[in-house]
C-alpha cells in the first residue's frame, strides 16, 4: 500500500531502487499549497513534456489532487494503489505523480528514448517489396504490424518474461484465422517460463521449440513487418519481444526455408524458379562435400572417365588425403564466413577477399589443396547463402555427412540422408507436422504454395496443415 | 524394446566398420587403365595396359606432349591374374580396370579360344562388361597399342570412339564383353567381334615430313568370325556390312547402287556425268529371319526394310517423278540383296559358319527338329538355300530434286 505521506513514499522507493544513481525523485508544492513529489528514472521520458504538460499546469492550477485530469494535459494518466505496480511502471518509462495526503498514486506516460531508425534488416535485404525493418522497440514494432492488417480481429497480448529483465513479450494473431490448439499451446508454454532474463527472442525461440536440442529450428525468425503479416494470414501466431527487431512466428513448417516474401512479389514462373534452386541449394550445401569425398575415396568407377582423369590430374601432389583436405576446407569456409560476419562492412570485404580469392589461389598454386576441392566447398559455401536462413543447421549437418562419407562412402551419406531425413519427418512443431505438406501429404498446398508458386488468383486456400477455420483466402477474379 | 534398439544401433555402427576405410583409395594414386591388351607369347600370358598419366590435365604441370599422356605397362604370366601381379613389380600404381574401355585380343589368343583366358575379366568386379572387345588382326595386341591417329589425347578414348562411330557404318562391329558371352552360349550363332588394324598412311605433304619415318592409323574396318569362341576367320568391310544388316545390328549406315535409267521419251539430257552411282543414307533398318524345312534340305529367308533419303545422286533420272523414285527404291534394293547374297555364299562356302543366326530363328520354328541338327547345325547351314527380300522406302531426297549433272527443260 502506498503511504499518505510523501516522505515515507520518498523512503521506501529510494529503498526498492537501492539508491539507483538514475531514479530521480523530485519535491515541489503547487501554488494552491498542495505538497507533491514526481518520480521517474532518467533517460526514459521526454523532459520537455514533462516540463510544459505536467509540472507548469500543476503548479499553476491544481487546486485539488482529484481535478488532475483537468489540469494536465497528457493522454494516459493512471490510478494506482500499489507500490509494485509503481515500480513496474516507472521501470517502463512512467513518471509517477505522489500527492500528499492521497493515497492514491498517478503515472502519466510521457517516455521517449532514443531509438534505431527504421531501415532496411541487413540479413533480409530485398529487391522488391518493402524495405522496413522492425527496430528494438516493441511498441513501434507492433505499430509497424498494425500498419500492414488495419483490422480489428488483430490481437496483441502481453506478457511479461523474466524476473531480472522484466521484459515485455508480446504474441499477435487474427482473431478467426489463427489456429486456436497452436495459440493455447503457445500461451501455456509461455506462462510455464520461469527465468530471469530474456535479452533477446532467441531465448524465447529455445524455450518454447518443440525439439530443444534438434539441429534445426521449429521457429522462424525474421526482421519484417510485411513477412509477420504473411505469417499471420496463414494461421500463425506472431511474438514480438521488447530490445530485438527480430520477431518469432509459430508453427514452423521445414518448406518455410525457401520461400521468401520476394517470392509473392515476383512473377510466379520466376518465383517457382527461384524456389526450386533453393530446393536444389539445400541438398548440395548438405550433401556435396561429403558425396564428393565419398565418390573421390569409395567409388571412382562412378565418376565419369574423363572427369576422374582431371579429377587426379588435378589431385598430384596434393599432400592431404581427400577427406583431411576437404575437412581443413570447409573449417576455413567456417572461419572466413565467421570473420566477415562479425566485422564493419569494409573490412569485411577485405577480409572475403583475403581468404576466398588470395588463400583459395594461391593454395591451389602452392598445390596445397585441389582445385576441385575448392571448387566443391565454395559450390556448398554459395548454395548455403542462397538459404541462410537454414545455414545454422547446414553447416552441423555437412560436417556430418562429411564424416560419414569419409568415413563409409555412399553408405554412409545414404545413412546419413536416412537420419536426417527421419528426423525432419518426425518433427513437429506446436502440434503440426514439421514437414507437412509433403509428408502427410496435401496436393492442394503442394502443388499451388510449396515448391512451386502459382499465380496469386491461383492460390485460394490458406496452409490447410495450420489453418483450421475460414480457410479459403479469396474467390478469384474468374473461375 | 530398449535391447532391441541398442541391437540395431550395433549393427549401424559394425555395418560401418564392414565398409571400412580400407577400401579407400585416393583418386591420384590410381593406375587409370583404359586399354588392355592380351597376347600369348611363348606360352605365357602377356597382358598391356594403358595407364593413363592425369597429370597432362594440369595447365603447367606434367608433360602435354602425346606421347606421356599414357605410359604402357606390361606384365606376363599363366593367366591374366598372374600377368596383374607381375606388373606390381614393375609399376608403381595398381591397375584401376573399372574404366577400362576397349579389351583388345590378340590373334594368337583368338585362335586358341578366348573364353579360356579371359575369365577372371568377368570374375574380378574391376573390368565392366561393357567394354568392348577387338582382335588384333594379324598381329599382337600391343602392336596396335599406342597408336594415336586422331584428335584425343589418350589413344584409348581414339578408339572407343572409332568404335561408337561403327554405328554410322556398319561396316564394323561393337561387340562388347557381355555381349559376346552371350552369342558364345547362345547355340545356333556363331560370334563374331570386331577387328583392329594398323594400316599405313597415305602420305600428306610428303616435303615437311623426314624420309623413312611411317605414318601408321588405326582402323576398325572388317569383323572376325568364330567357331565358338576359336577364330575361323575376317570378314571384309562390306561382309560385315551384310552381317550386320541380316543381324539387325546396323544402325545407320549408306547403301550405293547403280542409278536406274528412267523410262525412254523422259530421257533427258546429261552432262559429262559418268559415275552412276547414288547413295541412300539409312535412317531406319529392319530384319526378320525366318527358316524353312523343303525336303531334307533347310531353305533361309530374311526380309528386309529399309528407310532413308538419298545423299547423293549421279545419273540421268529426274527424281522428282514418283515412279523414279520408284525405281531408284528397286535399285536400291537390289543392290542390298546382291550384297546380302554374295556375302552369305561367302560365308557359306568359305567358313561353314552361322554368323547370321538362322539357327536361332530354327530353334524358334522347329523346337523338334532343332534338338536333332544343333550339333550339326553349320554343315546344314553351309548347304542350305537362300531367299531374300528388301523393301526400301525412300523418304526424302535431300534439298535439290534432279541430279545436278542434268539440264533441266531440254
Amino acid at each position: 500500500m502506498v503511504s499518505k505521506k510523501i516522505s515515507v513514499n520518498k523512503e521506501r522507493l529510494l529503498e526498492i531502487f537501492n539508491g539507483s544513481s538514475d531514479l530521480v525523485v523530485y519535491e515541489f508544492e503547487t501554488n494552491s499549497g498542495i505538497r507533491a513529489m514526481i518520480c521517474y528514472i532518467e533517460g526514459f521520458i521526454d523532459k520537455d513534456l514533462l516540463d510544459r504538460d505536467v509540472l507548469k499546469p500543476l503548479i499553476l492550477n491544481l487546486d485539488k489532487v482529484k481535478h488532475i485530469k483537468k489540469v494536465i494535459f497528457v493522454t494516459q494518466i493512471n490510478e494506482i494503489d500499489s507500490i509494485d505496480q509503481i515500480v513496474h511502471e516507472v521501470t517502463y518509462g512512467k513518471v509517477a505523480l505522489f500527492f500528499e495526503g492521497s493515497s492514491k498514486v498517478y503515472t502519466v506516460e510521457i517516455n521517449k528514448w532514443p531509438k534505431r531508425a527504421i531501415e532496411q534488416p541487413q540479413t533480409e535485404s530485398v529487391v522488391r517489396g518493402p524495405k522496413e525493418g522492425f527496430i528494438e522497440d516493441i511498441v513501434t514494432n507492433k505499430a509497424m504490424l498494425r500498419r500492414k492488417l488495419r483490422n480489428n480481429n488483430l490481437v496483441f497480448e502481453d506478457y511479461l518474461i523474466g524476473k531480472q529483465t522484466r521484459t515485455k513479450v508480446s504474441i499477435a494473431y487474427i482473431k478467426g484465422i489463427v489456429n486456436e490448439k497452436v495459440l493455447q499451446e503457445l500461451k501455456s508454454r509461455l506462462e510455464k517460463i520461469d527465468i530471469d532474463s530474456i535479452l533477446e527472442s532467441g531465448y524465447i525461440e529455445e524455450l518454447i521449440a518443440d525439439k530443444p536440442l534438434a539441429l534445426f529450428s521449429t521457429v522462424t525468425v525474421t526482421e519484417k513487418p510485411d513477412i509477420v503479416a504473411g505469417k499471420l494470414l496463414e494461421g500463425r501466431v506472431a511474438i514480438f519481444t521488447d530490445g530485438t527487431p527480430h520477431v518469432l512466428t509459430v508453427p514452423r513448417l521445414l518448406v518455410e526455408g525457401f520461400m521468401t516474401s520476394e517470392d509473392y512479389y515476383l512473377k510466379p514462373y520466376y518465383s517457382s524458379f527461384l524456389r526450386l534452386l533453393r530446393v536444389l541449394s539445400l541438398f548440395v550445401a548438405i550433401y556435396l562435400p561429403g558425396i564428393a569425398v565419398a565418390l573421390q575415396l569409395y567409388h571412382q568407377d562412378m565418376i565419369p572417365t574423363v572427369l576422374l582423369i582431371s579429377i587426379a590430374g588435378a589431385r598430384q601432389g596434393v599432400p592431404l588425403p581427400v577427406f583431411l583436405e576437404t575437412f581443413v576446407m570447409v573449417i576455413i569456409l567456417g572461419l572466413v564466413r565467421e570473420s566477415s560476419l562479425r566485422l564493419p562492412k569494409n573490412i569485411s570485404a577485405t577480409v572475403s577477399i583475403v581468404g576466398g580469392l588470395i588463400l583459395g589461389q594461391a593454395a591451389v598454386e602452392a598445390g596445397l589443396v585441389s582445385a576441385i576441392t575448392i571448387i566443391v566447398v565454395s559450390a556448398s559455401a554459395i548454395t548455403e547463402f542462397i538459404i541462410a536462413e537454414l545455414a545454422p543447421s547446414i553447416i552441423i549437418y555437412r560436417l556430418i555427412i562429411l564424416f560419414l562419407g569419409g568415413v563409409a562412402g555412399l553408405y554412409g551419406t545414404t545413412c546419413g540422408f536416412v537420419v536426417i531425413t527421419m528426423g525432419f519427418v518426425s518433427a513437429d512443431s506446436f502440434g503440426v507436422p514439421y514437414t507437412w505438406p509433403i509428408a502427410p501429404k496435401d496436393w492442394q498446398d503442394l502443388k499451388s504454395d510449396t515448391f512451386l508458386r502459382l499465380p496469386i488468383w491461383k492460390n485460394i486456400f490458406r496452409p490447410k496443415g495450420i489453418v483450421k477455420k475460414n480457410i479459403r483466402r479469396q474467390i478469384p477474379p474468374w473461375r | 524394446m530398449n535391447g532391441k534398439l541398442i541391437l540395431l544401433n550395433l549393427f549401424i555402427i559394425l555395418a560401418f566398420f564392414l565398409t571400412g576405410c580400407q577400401d579407400a583409395r585416393e583418386v591420384q594414386e590410381l593406375g587409370i587403365t583404359l586399354l588392355i591388351g592380351i597376347d600369348i607369347e611363348d606360352d605365357k600370358l602377356v597382358l598391356t595396359g594403358e595407364v593413363v598419366d592425369p597429370a597432362f590435365t594440369q595447365p603447367g604441370k606434367g608433360d602435354t606432349s602425346q606421347n606421356n599422356i599414357v605410359k604402357y605397362v606390361q606384365g606376363t604370366g599363366n593367366n591374366i591374374y598372374e600377368a596383374l601381379r607381375d606388373l606390381v613389380l614393375k609399376f608403381d600404381r595398381l591397375l584401376f580396370g573399372y574404366h577400362n574401355k576397349v579389351i583388345i585380343i590378340g590373334e594368337e589368343v583368338a585362335k586358341r579360344g578366348i573364353v579360356g583366358y579371359i575369365d577372371q575379366l568377368f570374375r574380378s568386379r574391376e573390368i565392366r562388361e561393357t567394354s568392348y572387345m577387338l582382335v588384333a588382326k594379324g598381329g599382337k595386341a600391343y602392336e596396335v597399342m599406342g597408336i594415336n591417329s586422331g584428335l584425343e589425347g589418350i589413344p584409348a578414348m581414339h578408339i572407343l570412339k572409332l568404335i561408337q562411330n561403327a554405328k554410322d557404318n556398319p561396316k564394323a562391329v561393337d561387340m562388347n564383353m557381355v555381349n559376346f558371352l552371350r552369342h558364345y552360349y547362345h547355340e545356333g550363332h556363331q560370334t563374331i567381334l570386331g577387328v583392329m588394324e594398323k594400316k599405313k598412311k597415305r602420305r600428306i605433304n610428303k616435303g615437311s615430313q623426314t624420309e623413312g619415318t611411317e605414318d601408321l592409323e588405326l582402323s576398325i574396318l572388317g569383323s572376325a568370325i568364330f567357331n565358338k569362341d576359336v577364330l575361323a576367320g575376317y570378314l571384309n568391310g562390306n561382309d560385315t556390312k551384310a552381317v550386320n544388316y541380316v543381324m539387325n545390328n546396323a544402325r545407320g549406315g549408306t547403301i550405293t547402287f547403280i542409278t536406274p535409267l528412267p523410262d525412254k521419251g523422259e530421257r533427258l539430257e546429261t552432262g559429262t556425268g559418268h559415275n552412276n552411282l547414288s547413295s541412300l543414307v539409312v535412317i531406319n533398318n529392319k530384319s526378320k529371319n525366318d527358316v524353312e524345312i523343303k525336303g531334307d534340305k533347310v531353305l533361309l529367308k530374311t526380309k528386309i526394310r529399309v528407310r532413308g533419303f538419298l545423299e547423293e545422286v549421279v545419273g540421268n533420272i529426274d527424281i522428282a517423278k514418283r515412279e523414279n523414285l520408284r525405281k531408284m527404291e528397286e535399285a536400291c534394293s537390289k543392290a542390298v540383296e546382291e550384297g546380302i547374297k554374295s556375302t552369305v555364299r561367302k560365308v557359306q562356302r568359305e567358313y561353314k559358319l552361322d554368323v547370321f543366326g538362322f539357327g536361332l530363328a530354327f530353334n524358334k520354328k522347329y523346337p523338334q527338329e532343332w534338338k536333332k541338327v544343333k550339333d550339326n547345325w553349320d554343315e546344314i547351314f553351309a548347304e542350305a538355300d537362300f531367299e531374300i527380300e528388301v523393301e526400301t522406302n525412300i523418304i526424302r531426297t535431300g534439298i535439290i530434286n534432279t541430279p545436278i549433272t542434268m539440264k533441266k527443260g531440254k
